[in-house]
Order: structure tokens, then C-alpha cells, then sequence
């Protein structure tokens, strides 16, 4: 192992660390930036992704929860990879659209230490929802093989070592998050600049009361603004389970480092996001190969530089500041 | 023929206040009607009930004949009323181009069905409104300046185009000019007779320059204390001791 290729090793670990980071963020950062709404259940939602993914993905034994109790030993529907790729955003869509209209709505006006307990305190709810009924102890999510492999088609392989200049063997599977990853970013970035959806969440991020007056019945928006942050929460609940443990925990102890990459990306900004959850990925890499017991140290030392020289963030704008 | 705005008894109390006391104000098609009064009148009350920004406490609003009092705000602009602001209302991070197209959209869709995923461009009619628009205003050549950039009197000639872009019948307006330069308040008020005569536009107009009020209006209507003292053409208006009694402190206009 050369010196290059530990670089590459820790860029490319940094960037499928980060990817995770991003596809929260941008969720995250457009329901704060256009709603003004402060959503600290948007781990639940990557919690609810991760298991989701999981019992539609696989098969998992159950060793404990209630669940085990009641005499399930097993449960999933054994359905691939691919189907949960599809089906836990969907599902987790629908999750953040009911969040929006249930939770959220009602709080929009409200001060953001309401929106914070209101949203933490469900956070947790489900949270222990999920300890109830599946246990606390870690389940297995195995990387998936292959997608797509139907009849006589093997499928494509995912998983495994692939071969790369310079660093040779790596796990495919991490290129793959960060494959994905880009796409539905980049997905998001064309909504938002250049769809009439787009154009009325650029303005209503500004001046939502002026939205309205001109004529736009804007709550339609803002849900399905709810809804993409949710749904991007799934998939990456989904791509980062196979490489992460799956406990109820896995929500909130994720919701600080998205946070984070929110604040130093710059509320509101989709490109903002992107460029806070590489910085985060890209540290964390970093320091787990080189100062393993630095590696949670080094978000916070990150945040707090970024914090103390542009308080509004990388790419974030002043004024918008919620 | 009916009117293409009415109130009807209309009142507003705010608490023990009566903001707007009994108006019943008419404006006919192709009409340009000020509304003028010293602070405190309410003025800003009036226009904030037609565009029903504020709830009546009674009284009926008609527009086209029928009553808007139970609408949304945003359902008056889809039936044509539209309002250029008292405050500078323009969205300074996007640009020239988007904030017309943004105020065209909600006009044509403002309900927001399915079809909001499509490109922007691909809806030419809102496209060709937004231009048409900017070419009425003179901002076409900026189109694509991020509005913060524009000079102050450029910005309020985006405002006008903001509110002209969802193609309204009806159009208020709440002090265009305020806090202009003396060149800009001449090219906006060239910018309002323009506006007059190309799109036949019916409009209201809550201004304190008595110059513009009494040049470019067709009727004039003196609020005082939430009630209508008077109204008249501006000749009559002028020559009327009421208004200047309450209006101006009894100078002469």
C-alpha cells in the first residue's frame, strides 16, 4: 500500500461516508430553508428507511422484540435489494407527508424550541416503537449481491471487491452509494432550478407570504418539499444500512452529524449540503485511518472553525438564515 | 352595466377601532380610480380587505358582480385582482425573468395541480406572458439580472411588472412611487399612463403625491377616519372644502 493509494482509499471512504451525510442534508436543509421548520424526527425517518429496506430487501431472523415474543422468528419479504431501492422512498414519501401534515403543519407558526421538542419527542416515540417491537439488539444487514436478478438474468453484482487503478481491490458497494447518491442530488438540484415546483420553493424560501399573495396556493409545495426531504432520508436509511449496525438508535445518533452538515453547508442550499456532507465525510475518512480516536472529535472541530469564521455557512446566504 | 368592483357597507374593526367604516366604493370598468386621505385613513385597510389579506367584519366585496368575501387571497388574483406593493415585493435572488414568470404561473396554476413538474419552458403561454410583460415595463434587455442587482427605480418598474404579469382586470396600487427620486417618480408615473393606455387597465391607486393623483386619475376618493368624505373628478375634488379640511388642514391644494 502506497501513500497514494491511502489517499484514494480515505477520498473514496470519505466520499460514501459523506454521500450518507448529503442525501440527509439536502432533505433536511430544503425543509428548513423553504419551510422554516426545524425537523429533528428527520433521523425517524432514516431509521424507518433503514428498517424498511431491511425486511423488504432480505429475510432477518428475530432474536428478541416483541415481535420475537409473539413467535415470529423471521421477517422480511425477501423481496432484493432493487425492490426496496424503489419501495422505501415511496413509502418513507408518504411517511414525511403524513409527518407534514400531523406535525409539522401545525407548528409552522410556532417557535422553532416547539418545533425542536415537538419533532425530538417523536423522534423518540418511534425510536422506542422499533426497540419494542424488534428489540434492541443489532440486526444483520447484508450488502446485497446483485440487483436486478430475475429468470435467467443473474443480475448486476454490487457487492464484492472491484478492481481500481492505484488502490486495487475495493468494496463495489461503496461506489455504488456514492453513485446513487449523485444522481438523486442532481435529480433534486434540476427540480428545484428549473421546474415551476422549483421556482415557487426558491421564492417561497424567500418570501413565502409574497407567494401567496401573488396567487399560489403554496401549502401544495411545501408538502411535497416534505415529502422529497423524506423520502431522500429512506434512501439513504436504505444504501447506508448494509454498511452501518441497525439498532433503533441508528435515527438519533445520525441526526447531529446531518445537522451539522446543514450548518456548515448553509441552510437552504442543496449545493451547500453536498459540499458540508463531503467535508464531513472526507474528515471522518480521514481520521479513522489516521487517528481513529479523533474521528468524533473532528466533526465538531469542523463545525465549530466553519461556525466561527462564516456563521451563515459555506454556501449559505445571510438573509435566508431561518 | 355592473361595476367591476364594489364594496358594499363596508366595515373593519380592529378591537374599539374602526379602520374602515361603512364604505361603499365603486369602481367601473376602464376606470382609474386614487384613493387618497391623511395617514391613518384607511387606506391600506381598503386595499387589504379587496385583496382579502384582511376579513371584513361586514359588508359584502363584489367583483365582476360576485362576492369575494369567502375567497382565499389567492383565488382573487385567479378571478383578476392584483396588487403592486407598498414595500419593495420582488424576489431579489431570482432573476428579472423568474420573478415575472413566478407572478404569470400564478395567474394560470396558482392551484398547483400535477402539471407543476413540467419544465417552466415548456408552458409557453406563461413563457410569452412573462415577456410580453418585461417588454411592457422596459426590462426585457435585464431580463436575466438578478433583481437585487437593479437599481431602485428599475426595481419598482419590476413590481408594476409582477402585477401587470398575472394579467389582472383589476390592479391596485400602493404608493408606486414612494421613496423615488424625482426622475424615477416621473418615469413611473410615464410608466403608469403607458400601462394605461396599452393595456386599458382598470386601477387603483393609494398615493400621497398629489401631483400623480391629480393627473393621472379619473376619479378621486378622499378617505378620512375609515369613511368616504368625498369623491369626484379631480377638478371637483380640488375646489371641495371637506377634503381640504380634512385632508390638507384647510390649505389650499
Amino acid at each position: 500500500m502506497s501513500v497514494l493509494s491511502d489517499i484514494v482509499v480515505i477520498l473514496l471512504n470519505g466520499l460514501q461516508q459523506g454521500a450518507i451525510y448529503v442525501l440527509l442534508a439536502v432533505g433536511l436543509s430544503i425543509i428548513l430553508g423553504t419551510l422554516k421548520f426545524v425537523n429533528f424526527a428527520h433521523g425517524a425517518l432514516y431509521l424507518i428507511g433503514t428498517y424498511a429496506g431491511l425486511f423488504v430487501a432480505l429475510n432477518v431472523p428475530l432474536s428478541n422484540g416483541k415481535l420475537y415474543e409473539w413467535g415470529l422468528t423471521t421477517l422480511g419479504l425477501e423481496w432484493g435489494f432493487f425492490a426496496a431501492l424503489v419501495m422505501v422512498p415511496l413509502l418513507v414519501f408518504v411517511v414525511g407527508l403524513l409527518m407534514e401534515r400531523f406535525v409539522a403543519r401545525p407548528f409552522y407558526d410556532r417557535p422553532d424550541t416547539d418545533q425542536i421538542l415537538v419533532t425530538f419527542g417523536l423522534a423518540i416515540v418511534v425510536q422506542e416503537l422499533f426497540r419494542i417491537l424488534f428489540g434492541s439488539n443489532s440486526l444483520p444487514f447484508d450488502q446485497p449481491e446483485r440487483i436486478l436478478s430475475f429468470g435467467s438474468f443473474a443480475g448486476i453484482p454490487v457487492s464484492g471487491p472491484v478492481a481500481l487503478p492505484i488502490v486495487g481491490n475495493f468494496p463495489q458497494w461503496r461506489l455504488w452509494v456514492i453513485g446513487i447518491t449523485a444522481v438523486l442530488v442532481a435529480l433534486v438540484y434540476l427540480l428545484v432550478e428549473y421546474t415551476d415546483f422549483g421556482l415557487v420553493v426558491r421564492a417561497g424560501t424567500r418570501d413565502a407570504e409574497m407567494v401567496r399573495l401573488l396567487g399560489i396556493k403554496i401549502t401544495r409545495p411545501y408538502i411535497v418539499v416534505f415529502g422529497i426531504g423524506a423520502a431522500l432520508a429512506g434512501v439513504a436509511g436504505v444504501v447506508g444500512g448494509p454498511l452501518n449496525v441497525v439498532n433503533p438508535t441508528i435515527g438519533t445518533n445520525i441526526l447531529v452529524p446531518a445537522f451539522l452538515t446543514v450548518v456548515i453547508g448553509g441552510v437552504g442550499s442543496i449545493a451547500g449540503a453536498v459540499v458540508g456532507g463531503i467535508v464531513f465525510g472526507l474528515t471522518t475518512a480521514a481520521l479513522v485511518s489516521l487517528a481513529p480516536a479523533w474521528s468524533q472529535v473532528g466533526l465538531y472541530a469542523i463545525a465549530a472553525i466553519v461556525l466561527l469564521t462564516r456563521p451563515q455557512g459555506l454556501l449559505g446566504d445571510e438573509e435566508v438564515a431561518p | 352595466m355592473t361595476p367591476l368592483l364594489e364594496t358594499e357597507n363596508l366595515v373593519k374593526e380592529f378591537g374599539g377601532l374602526v379602520a374602515t367604516d361603512d364604505v361603499n366604493l365603486t369602481v367601473e370598468e376602464d376606470e382609474r380610480v386614487s384613493i387618497i386621505g391623511p395617514n391613518g385613513a384607511g387606506k391600506s385597510t381598503l386595499i387589504n380587505l379587496i385583496t382579502r389579506r384582511l376579513d371584513p367584519t361586514s359588508g359584502d366585496i363584489r367583483f365582476k358582480g360576485e362576492s369575494i368575501v369567502n375567497l382565499e387571497p389567492h383565488e382573487v388574483v385567479q378571478r383578476g385582482v392584483s396588487k403592486s406593493f407598498q414595500t419593495a415585493s420582488i424576489f431579489p435572488d431570482l432573476t428579472v425573468r423568474e420573478n415575472a414568470e413566478i407572478a404569470a404561473l400564478a395567474a394560470e396554476r396558482g392551484a398547483f395541480g400535477f402539471e407543476f413538474l413540467k419544465h417552466r419552458d415548456s408552458l409557453t403561454d406563461v413563457h410569452d406572458v412573462a415577456r410580453n410583460t418585461l417588454d411592457s415595463v422596459g426590462l426585457l434587455d435585464r431580463a436575466n439580472t438578478v433583481a437585487t442587482d437593479l437599481p431602485y427605480g428599475d426595481k419598482r418598474r419590476l413590481e408594476i411588472g409582477i402585477a401587470l404579469a398575472s394579467e389582472p382586470d383589476l390592479l391596485l396600487m400602493d404608493e408606486p412611487t414612494a421613496g423615488m427620486s424625482p426622475e424615477e417618480t416621473k418615469s413611473t408615473v410615464e410608466l403608469i399612463e403607458q400601462v394605461k393606455r396599452d393595456h386599458g387597465l382598470t386601477f387603483v391607486l393609494v398615493e400621497h403625491d398629489m401631483e400623480i393623483v391629480f393627473s393621472i386619475s379619473d376619479r378621486i376618493v378622499v378617505l378620512s377616519r375609515g369613511g368616504i368624505i368625498a369623491e369626484g373628478t379631480p377638478d371637483e375634488i380640488r375646489g371641495n372644502e371637506d377634503v381640504q379640511e380634512a385632508y390638507l388642514g384647510g390649505v389650499e391644494i
